[in-house]
């Protein structure tokens, strides 16, 4: 783990208390909602070792099964509107290395891990429901989406990787944004046409957006 | 569920709206995380919500679910930024590219350069089209002075001609009326160059003394020119008055001369006629 970690591939999960198993495999773990999030429990590196070493026994190969299954795992908790996606995977994770022993015959980790996922999700939307309704102020100041300001660095960065696209990428990325009102909607048909339809055109763009390294996900 | 091709359900799915709806939940959730192919079609989802929200096309609940819901995760903050970021570059280029397009003042100034511009080739045009007629009207007067010269030129030598034409014609006369017939009337031509007409008549017999001739038309309502002229014997005896007459009062007409005798009242007066032509 230390060579894999040395590599600085992966970001290891962090700690987290994990609780008693409540009922069959979806709910088998659940964590304690009497724990503070900064109370959690740190995750030894004997404990990640073993979770790597039952994903593979190639350290390599270990680390990017670990990798594929934290891009999952994240992408899914944005997807399903968590504010730290990150932290709900650590404790997924926790969750998972704290019960390794006992599921060392699922048939596969991924669905293993995804199924503690989903309940890490349910339990943090319970929290976040239960604090809102304690709070109702933190509802009324959910953060406004103001104008952001862009720094001149920014703008270099972007225009250095627009220049990196493809010429055709570029003209497609170019005119995918401009015009307002009918001529956008002319233009972007007539793009669609170009490349197999609106929605092989939207894939397409987003496609694009993932090369400048705006990705919604870290990979 | 192995794939989802359904949009829209993708699109309730990420606004949060079927979380309520367990089963369906569960099944696009492990879809999408057990199967990459449709991760794409999720990001694009993604990317189009975003854009109707920077647009502001999304209805109150979608943009309520967007604001309380789809951007919670920095990462989908971050997208959001980057689409504005995004869109700034575009249209900051496009102003760079296409000044007129995007701002009132950039367009007024490439208004007037086109107002400018149109002016600058009317006068162009003006100044072409003046100049071209100007070269017309020399062209033109230059061909009015080489016109005159040539009616000059045409002039004298038309004087040089006429200089070369015969100033007197002769008209010989031998039968008077009584014995002349129409038919072989005596005529002469009378052109522009013509002076006078050299008149020769002969007189029947042997004749002496003057004789007083007078130029008459045929009717002999006018008398045109008179003068007493004496004739010219010749060795067999032979008369002939000799004489000529100004040529420009003849017009084309039949006129008459009248030949009496000066000295003897009992000679009858002749009549000798003759047929003028006037030529060009």
């Amino acid at each position: 783990m230390v060579k894999t970690l040395l590599l600085g591939g992966f970001r290891p999960a962090g700690g987290l208390q994990v609780g008693e198993s409540t009922s069959g495999e979806r709910q088998v773990y659940s964590v304690s909602p009497m724990v503070a999030r900064g109370a959690k429990k740190a995750l030894t590196p004997d404990a990640f070792g073993k979770f790597l070493r039952w994903l593979s026994q190639n350290d390599e190969e270990a680390v990017r099964e670990y990798q594929s299954i934290r891009m999952r795992l994240v992408r899914y908790f944005v997807h399903k509107g968590c504010p730290d996606p990150d932290d709900l995977f650590d404790r997924t994770i926790d969750v998972v290395v704290g019960k390794i022993d006992e599921c060392g015959d699922c048939p596969s980790l991924p669905a293993y891990c995804f199924g503690v996922a989903k309940n890490i999700w349910r339990q943090d939307l319970r929290e976040r429901n239960l604090a809102q309704s304690v709070d109702p102020e933190e509802n009324m100041a959910l953060p406004a989406h103001p104008e952001p300001s862009f720094s001149e660095q920014e703008l270099k960065c972007l225009e250095h990787c627009v220049e990196q696209l493809s010429p055709s990428d570029r003209e497609i990325v170019s005119q995918y944004h401009q015009s307002q009102g009918h001529d956008k909607i002319e233009t972007r048909k007539r793009l669609a046409d170009g490349v197999g339809g609106l929605n092989a055109l939207r894939i397409k763009m987003c496609r694009i957006r993932k090369i400048f390294g705006f990705a919604s996900l870290p990979v | 569920m192995n794939e989802i091709t359904d949009r829209g359900l993708i699109r309730q799915y990420l606004l949060g709206k079927i979380d309520a709806q367990t089963e369906l939940e569960e099944k696009l959730s492990e879809c999408i995380f057990t199967n990459e192919k449709v991760t794409d079609i999720v990001d694009s989802v993604e990317d189009e919500i975003l854009e109707n929200y920077l647009e502001g096309s999304l209805d109150p609940t979608e943009k309520d679910a967007v604001e309380k819901y789809f951007l919670q995760a920095p990462e989908r903050k971050e997208k959001l930024r980057f689409a504005k970021l995004l869109a700034f570059h575009l249209k900051k280029k496009a102003f760079d590219v296409l000044p007129h397009v995007s701002f009132t003042q950039a367009g007024s100034w490439y208004s007037h350069f086109r107002t400018y511009g149109m002016l600058a080739a009317l006068a162009l045009v003006l100044v072409a089209s003046l100049v071209y007629i100007g070269g017309l009207q020399q062209k033109h007067a230059q061909l009015e002075t080489q016109l005159a010269q040539e009616k000059e030129q045409s002039s004298a030598l038309a004087k040089q001609a006429e200089l070369l034409q015969p100033t007197i014609v002769p008209l010989t006369l031998v039968a008077d009326r009584a014995r002349g017939t129409e038919s072989s009337m005596p005529q002469v031509e009378v052109k522009s160059s013509t002076r006078r007409i050299m008149v020769e008549i002969a007189l029947p017999g042997a004749s002496s003394g003057a004789f007083d001739v007078r130029l008459e038309n045929k009717n002999g309502g006018a008398q045109l020119w008179s003068a007493r002229v004496s004739p010219l014997i010749s060795r067999d005896g032979d008369a002939r008055l000799v004489f000529d007459v100004p040529a420009d009062a003849i017009q084309s007409d039949v006129y008459s001369f009248l030949v009496t005798s000066a000295s003897s009242a009992n000679q009858s007066a002749r009549h000798y006629d003759f047929q003028a032509k006037l030529a060009n």
